[in-house]
């Protein structure tokens, strides 16, 4: 006898678990800045004919719906979901947050072009603009010894006064980049992410332009963590766990009682 | 030999089926836009000569109950919850039309706009192919609307409208990809009153106390069966003792 109640029952514990780990990988980065929660996707696993819907019923008539019985459920996907966090003034001239749409680009240590949020920046010891990371952003900002006054337009642009001048000049611009699908994108941990195929080819542009936000000097953009959702979440899936549980104690229990009764 | 052995046994496979019914829908408690199956059985006397006391359970055809869930917000622009007894037409695995209340929709990487579940979502004209976008919003009425890569985000451009059905009076069937379709490989009719609600989900429809009660119920059921199993094979034992032969 088929004990398929207790295999799909499987299913749910082990999907309830992973969505688990997604909330508690959200609530971990709380603080994380410029972190994009995680949604955890839900799909329903094929059903099991038993009846097919249109199958004869007899020479005149068709069953007009059939009898199947799903199998399950599994995680299709963990989506990010890039609403916008609340921006924090930090009052530090290197940090910067983004309004709107958009990432900074950054080069990582294999060469290629990572995709952040994050904008806690510093200074390496040669004047470098590098995340907390130390990877250096692109294009590349080298802020000389003895600048002062160091100013990030809402565009980008960098200026800076230079020792033994008066007037600031510009040291370089910041430019950002966006995708269209930015949901695609793939984590990569340390706050990057790359490009994929889902996510499309970067558009590369001057902040403010073209849907790219606008950059904030002396902000840092928070998670997007909204702990009372996470929270909620957290319960509902610990329920649905405890109840996919229940459902395997209640079918151990048939199968026992009947090998104990027979 | 009595064949009250097979009706119970009969009986017993019928609700361990119905038990797997519920196990699915307590899987799918957190699935967007899940429907709860429900199995009924009904009895089936095999009418002859004689007394008519013999009923065997069979399996009606499978019902979704087609409740809503419980819609809540999230935020994003390209989810939707569907109101009223709207569906979502989808292009099925076989090219078919099938409709669906997912409203997680997705751009998949060949520009197709898909259900959190993979199926291209149809428009007025076929399935709704997204342009390279720095935007997408869907409107009360299904209308997407997207600002091009490099475009003016105040103005964003109407692509499509989300074909939106109606399932009123219309006798539709879950098929074995969890989506719906109309009897007879019917279309369903536009519906153009439908409305939509963006950033907000449709969760699923399963009621976890009810399934609980229902889980109950059938371990019971399945408990007295097989107390009518052993019950049968005491009748037999006993009448197999009268007729064996003194020692």
């Amino acid at each position: 006898m088929s004990n398929s109640a207790l295999q799909v029952a499987r299913t749910g514990l082990d999907a309830q678990n992973t969505k688990m780990r997604v909330i508690a990988n959200n609530l971990a980065n709380v603080n994380t800045t410029g972190f994009k929660r995680d949604r955890a996707d839900f799909e329903t696993l094929a059903y099991q004919n038993v009846v097919t819907p249109g199958a004869p019923s007899d020479a005149q008539n068709r069953f007009a719906s059939g009898l199947q019985l799903g199998t399950g459920v599994k995680l299709s996907g963990v989506g990010k979901i890039s609403t916008q966090g609340t921006l924090q003034n930090s009052e530090n001239a290197l940090d910067m947050a983004i309004e709107g749409g958009g990432f900074f680009q950054v080069e990582r240590p294999d060469g290629s072009t990572g995709y952040s949020r994050a904008g806690n920046f510093s200074l390496t010891a040669e004047g470098n603009l590098v995340t907390s990371d130390g990877l250096p952003l692109i294009p590349a900002i080298q802020v000389p010894q003895g600048a002062t006054a160091l100013t990030i337009g809402n565009n980008g642009t960098v200026t800076a006064t230079l020792a033994g001048q008066n007037e600031p000049s510009e040291l370089g611009q910041i430019e950002l980049a966006n995708f269209t699908n930015p949901a695609g994108l793939l984590s990569v941990g340390n706050n990057i992410l790359t490009e994929t195929a889902a996510s499309g080819p970067p558009q590369v542009g001057e902040a403010g332009t073209e849907g790219l936000g606008n950059i904030r000097q002396g902000a840092l953009e928070q998670s997007n963590v909204n702990i009372v959702e996470e929270l909620v979440n957290m319960i509902e899936t610990q329920r649905a766990y405890e109840v996919n549980s229940k459902m395997i104690s209640a079918t151990d229990e048939m199968l026992q009682f009947v090998n104990q009764q027979i | 030999m009595d064949k009250l052995a097979y009706t119970s046994v009969n009986a017993m496979k019928s609700l361990m089926n119905r038990q797997t019914a519920i196990a699915n829908n307590m899987a799918n408690s957190n699935t967007v836009g899940f429907k709860a199956d429900m199995v009924s059985a009904k009895s089936q006397y095999l009418n002859g000569p004689g007394h008519d006391s013999r009923a065997m359970a069979v399996e009606r055809p499978m019902q979704a109950d087609m409740n809503s869930g419980s819609v809540t917000q999230t935020g994003r622009s390209m989810d939707i919850a569907l109101e009223g007894d709207a569906m979502i037409a989808v292009q099925a695995a076989d090219g078919k039309e099938a409709y669906s209340r997912r409203g997680d929709l997705r751009i998949a990487a060949s520009g197709a706009m898909v259900t959190g579940d993979g199926f291209p979502v149809m428009g007025a004209g076929g399935p709704i192919t997204m342009p390279p976008a720095e935007r997408v919003d869907i409107g009360a009425d299904g209308t997407v609307f997207f600002v091009p890569q490099g475009g003016d985000p105040t103005q964003p451009q109407e692509l499509d409208r989300i074909k939106l059905v109606s399932m009123t009076g219309s006798a539709i069937s879950k098929g074995p990809d969890a989506l719906f379709r109309a009897a007879n490989d019917g279309v369903l009719p536009v519906d153009d009153n439908a409305r939509v609600i963006s950033g907000a989900l449709e969760e699923s429809n399963v009621n976890m106390t009810a399934a609980l009660v229902d889980m109950i119920e059938t371990s019971r059921a399945w408990e007295t069966q097989a107390k009518l199993l052993r019950t049968a094979q005491e009748l037999d034992e006993s009448s197999a003792g009268v007729m064996s032969m003194p020692q």
